[in-house]
């Protein structure tokens, strides 16, 4: 019948068909999420030996217990990791879009070079800068405040986001920019109408890449961030695991379970911002 | 949006040479004006860093008394004092070649399944990009477990069919493998890059394609391919940097190890433990210059080889 | 801030030019002597490794302290075993470590070598720091190469053999006899084999446990380390690989793939999980290991024993972790007097209630004993350290680079044998090579 040539071309089975690949192929890449979501249901000390995602002793003890975390709670980790998470996205946001604009349609002196710098600092590991960047901000006295991790996203020092609004502001056609200078815009102008705004599948991109990985970096945290009140999320869970004395699996599971929420929240607002590029771009 | 609605427009006359200039001057203010930021960024807190990191590279340096001067030892000791190294080369390449292509091609697979219009459509690009979002939390080395483990669910399904699995993280000859799949499971940011390329392809290039009675095979090598090339590009060269600079799976999954017998040593985990465990900063710094070297020796090749096969929307 | 940026820019590059890193430079030490009196009072910055439940113990302490010291604020800084190591580094690098800093005996010498850490002799004469409850050979783990005191021991962990008493019994052969070596050792579980349940081995594979060998090896009177180089004789080691070797023809043990994928944390191990009969743990991993298999195989009990002695004496050495001061520390009166405290406060020692090793404060310890209220795994905890302290354990000096490169070599080396086919002589010789060429210039 699939295979057949009288192919059925009822659209409700074709969509019924494609739901239902969709779905058992996410079964299938999903399962460790969901041996873990069942996992934080489950008493702490029954988290492993089952290959089972469903709980058998329902419980959400792990929740209570992992929310208050020592003499603190996951409240505090989280509105930690909003602050610098949101900060960094706008950072990005701005100075990497700005970067990417004079790079993408801009003729200057030493371009190439600075081009080339630019992919550069993209080579480099970064652990080898870890200690001299240390140092640094030491100096500066930073320590134990977030400008470690929020100002450098200002500076544009990720460049690999840089270059990725690069590749997307090259795929707009020059006759826009070219329209615009006609009727009179400067270059902030074409930055601010055109670029900006037909590149809002690439913001968006930005702006999810960096939520990300802001939440989920353990690193600069660990190093930057020492006293507990400054925790984010990341640092809570890692908080929950020791191998020289007690570990904390339900706990760890359930937060980890939680702390999905807010970059799944931000995901499906950032993918509306995607479905609208196309709207623009279908201006055209 | 529509560009210069209030504006009054000036006529366009023929630039004299003078004004022309001065459009050059202009158009260099703006640049380095938008420019601003990462060159105060680059001055401030990339370059001393990264000098020095290249300084330390011909040192001896232990984190804690002053690095001392040894010239190129830390790079001859590399190819001739150490195995450790040549494993780890060995372990990263086998890496690349294997997961880039692979995720690359994935990604770009989902990318086309979700594009389509279709009820809950951000749902499932929601729920296909979870993976990535725990890839790199400390509780995937427990995840990946329950899958690739002895008594994980790979080898309960093998069991179904009569075969009985040892455990494959745990094994010298399938650990790397284990993190190539976890490398390919985590598709979502190259998945998303691709998604927002393919909202970019005009949809006119397809109904004029469609009128010219081309399938959907030939619609996807002549209008999606080209017009995704600059993203291809893109998602190569950063998936390949990636690849080759990989920490956090190993260093989780293996817990810091790069065990059994070495065979998920990672460069970078490898520089790692010689900089910050073994305290050898300036060895770890010399090995990171030379994956400087050799990625930056593919960056190039890939640039140069862009021009006969990356389109970009900017060519005249 | 963009001036201050750029004086900071300024300062990197000098930095580059000169070719230092931060503030601690041998010979350049201030402190040098420190006797640790003076007024205490202001800050002070504290650091240590462990989760939630330690954490919350040590805050108890800190706040027992501020309470004693009006005046006195603490910043507690804690990470995770890796983690904190890796950070401490960082801040090593940039004279900026924590003015009371956790270290462990393995990883002491790393620090002491490079000029970091104060002795601290002249606080323990002015009196400002009082150790006259700890016993002296266990002082002792707290000294350099060089015989000065670097670090307080606090807490002293050791091996233990953690037995399933349920599975021991129900396979007929009850626990391994009182004074069992490793002879003895093999025997008990060859014949606990045939009555284990399907799928579940006697023994974890143990030949790439780099403790099981340091107490094979204590056992044998060999010492571990002369100075910067291994001491053992490289037939010491074949032998104890040997003997590994002959438990897994024999089918006894996990198989090496298993052993190879199972985690550090003790909530992980097969043997908290009821899926080994025995396995070598921490002592202290009693309490989370008997808790993970109350709920996954309920009823079964775990105990744990000495391990195996040997024609020379016991085999148990202690791991002990304490208290430094570095030489960067700018308040070293109340660095001292914080140590101080902990050391020797009877309500604080009642707080932290042995939560990293057993506590090294006899009076403490005997207390601790001596209170009915003590959970009875915590106190088999305690009875076992007093059992194996009364037996002189040997004291390791680690030299710097043992962690780096002692353990995961042995790993390898052990690992080359049951993967790749080498002989356990070949391994024994590549990794002796190999670990003394590293130590030699650490």
């Amino acid at each position: 019948m699939i295979f057949g040539r009288r192919r059925s071309r009822n659209p409700l089975v074709l969509a019924l068909a494609r739901h239902a690949l969709l779905v058992a192929i996410l079964v299938v890449i999903l399962y460790p999420l969901l041996w873990m979501v069942g996992a934080s249901f489950r008493p702490s000390n029954e988290a492993f030996g089952t290959l089972s995602v469903l709980p058998g002793n329902l419980t959400t003890e792990n929740y209570v217990e992992g929310w208050s975390f020592g003499n603190l709670n996951f409240s505090r980790f989280f509105l930690n990791s909003v602050v610098i998470t949101l900060l960094a996205v706008v950072g990005n946001v701005v100075a990497c879009s700005m970067a990417a604009y004079a790079f993408a349609r801009l003729t200057f002196p030493f371009k190439k070079t600075m081009f080339a710098l630019m992919l550069g600092t993209m080579l480099l590991p970064y652990h080898v800068t870890l200690v001299p960047q240390y140092v640094l901000f030491n100096e500066l006295a930073w320590i134990n405040t977030i400008l470690p991790l929020v100002v450098p996203k200002f500076l544009a020092t990720d460049a690999f986001f840089i270059f990725l609004m690069v590749q997307f502001i090259r795929t707009l056609p020059h006759e826009l920019d070219d329209a615009a200078r006609m009727d009179g815009c400067g270059h902030i102008g074409i930055f601010r109408r055109i670029v900006l705004p037909l590149s809002i599948p690439a913001l968006g991109t930005t702006a999810l890449f960096t939520f990300i990985s802001t939440w989920n970096d353990f690193l600069g945290p660990l190093l930057y961030l020492v006293r507990p009140e400054t925790w984010t999320v990341a640092q809570g869970l890692n908080g929950f695991l020791d191998a020289t004395g007690e570990s904390a699996y339900g706990p760890l599971f359930a937060m980890a379970t939680l702390s999905l929420a807010p970059i799944v929240g931000f995901f499906l607002v950032a993918q509306r911002l995607l479905i609208e590029g196309i709207a623009t771009s279908g201006l055209k | 949006m529509t560009a210069g609605t209030a504006t009054p427009v000036a006529p366009p006359v023929p630039a004299p040479v003078a004004a022309r200039t001065s459009r050059r001057t202009h158009e260099a203010i703006a640049a380095y004006g938008f420019l601003s930021p990462w060159i105060a960024g680059m001055l401030l807190l990339t370059v001393g860093p990264m000098v020095y990191s290249l300084y330390l590279s011909f040192t001896r340096y232990n984190l804690m008394t002053p690095a001392q001067w040894v010239g190129f030892d830390n790079y001859v000791r590399m190819f001739t004092a150490d195995p450790r190294y040549l494993a780890s080369v060995s372990v990263t390449l086998r890496y690349v070649a294997i997961s880039v292509p692979l995720l690359l091609v994935v990604s770009l697979l989902v990318a086309m399944l979700l594009n389509k219009g279709m009820t809950f459509l951000a749902g499932y690009r929601a729920a296909f990009y979870l993976p990535s979002l725990i890839a790199s939390s400390v509780a995937i080395a427990v995840l990946w477990r329950q899958v690739f483990g002895q008594d994980g669910i790979v080898n309960e399904v093998l069991a179904l069919v009569g075969i009985e699995g040892g455990s494959w993280i745990g094994n010298p000859r399938t650990a790397l493998s284990t993190l190539v799949v976890l490398h390919v499971w985590s598709f979502g940011s190259t998945m998303i890059i691709f998604l927002a390329g393919l909202r970019q392809v005009p949809k006119e290039y397809y109904e004029a394609a469609a009128v010219d009675g081309a399938g959907a095979v030939r619609r996807f090598v002549h209008i999606t391919l080209p017009m995704l090339t600059p993203l291809i590009f893109f998602n190569l060269l950063l998936s390949t940097v990636n690849a080759f600079q990989a920490f956090t799976p190993a260093y989780v999954i293996s817990g810091g190890e790069g065990g059994p017998l070495d065979s998920t040593l990672f460069y970078t985990l490898y520089l790692y433990q010689r900089g910050f465990a073994n305290l050898e900063m300036g060895y770890a710094s010399a090995m990171a210059w030379m994956l400087v070297v050799v990625l930056a020796l593919f960056t190039a090749g890939l640039f140069a080889s862009a021009r006969f096969w990356v389109h970009y929307g900017d060519e005249r | 801030m963009f001036t201050r940026s750029l004086a900071a820019c300024a300062l990197a590059l000098g930095l580059l030019a000169t070719g230092c890193a931060g503030g601690t430079s041998i010979g350049a030490n201030p402190n040098e002597g420190a006797t640790g009196t003076g007024e205490v009072a202001g800050n002070l910055r504290m650091s240590w490794w462990g989760s939630g439940p330690r954490n919350e113990v040590t805050n108890a302490v800190i706040d027992l302290f501020k309470a004693a010291h009006p005046g006195t604020t603490v910043e507690g800084e804690s990470a995770d075993f890796q983690a904190y190591f890796e950070r401490l580094n960082v801040q090593a690098s940039s004279g900026n470590m924590p003015c009371v800093t956790q270290m462990q005996g393995r990883q002491l010498n790393d620090y002491t070598t490079k000029n970091v850490l104060l002795d601290l002799q002249p606080m323990i004469d002015s009196g400002a720091i009082d150790v006259s409850d700890v016993p002296a050979e266990v002082l002792d783990t707290g000294r350099g190469l060089d015989g000065k005191l670097y670090m307080i021991p606090y807490g002293a962990a050791y091996d233990a053999m953690t037995v399933n008493r349920t599975l021991a019994e129900k396979a007929g052969v009850g626990l391994p006899p009182e004074g069992y070596d490793w002879d003895a050792f093999a025997d008990w579980v060859t014949r606990a084999q045939p009555g284990l349940p399907e799928g579940v081995p006697a023994v974890n594979l143990g030949g790439s446990l780099p403790n099981n060998f340091i107490s094979y090896a204590a056992g044998r009177g060999e010492s571990l380390f002369a100075d910067r180089q291994l001491g053992f004789s490289e037939d010491l080691l074949v032998e104890f690989w040997d003997m590994w070797e002959r438990l897994r023809a024999a089918g006894v043990t996990t198989t090496a793939e298993a052993t190879a994928e199972e985690p550090n944390q003790t909530e992980q191990r097969y043997v908290a999980q009821g899926r080994v009969l025995v396995d070598n743990l921490p002592g202290n991993a009693l309490t989370p290991a008997q808790k993970t298999l109350d709920g996954t195989q309920p009823g079964q009990q775990l105990v744990t024993l000495p391990q195996p002695k040997g024609p020379a004496g016991p085999g148990n050495v202690l791991f002990t972790s304490g208290f430094s001061i570095p030489t960067n520390c700018d308040n070293i009166p109340t660095a001292a007097a914080f140590v101080d405290f902990w050391m020797n406060d009877d309500a604080g020692a009642k707080a932290f209630l042995s939560a990293n090793g057993a506590v090294t404060n006899s009076r403490h310890l005997q207390q601790q004993l001596d209170d009915p209220n003590l959970p009875a795994l915590k106190r088999a905890e305690l009875d076992l350290y007093q059992r194996i302290v009364a037996q002189n354990p040997v004291s390791v000096v680690y030299p710097p680079g043992y962690h780096a490169s002692f353990e995961g070599a042995f790993v390898r080396a052990y690992e080359s044998v049951v993967f790749g086919g080498t002989s356990t002589r070949d391994a024994a010789r590549a990794f002796i090579t190999e670990v003394n060429a590293a130590l030699a210039t650490t």
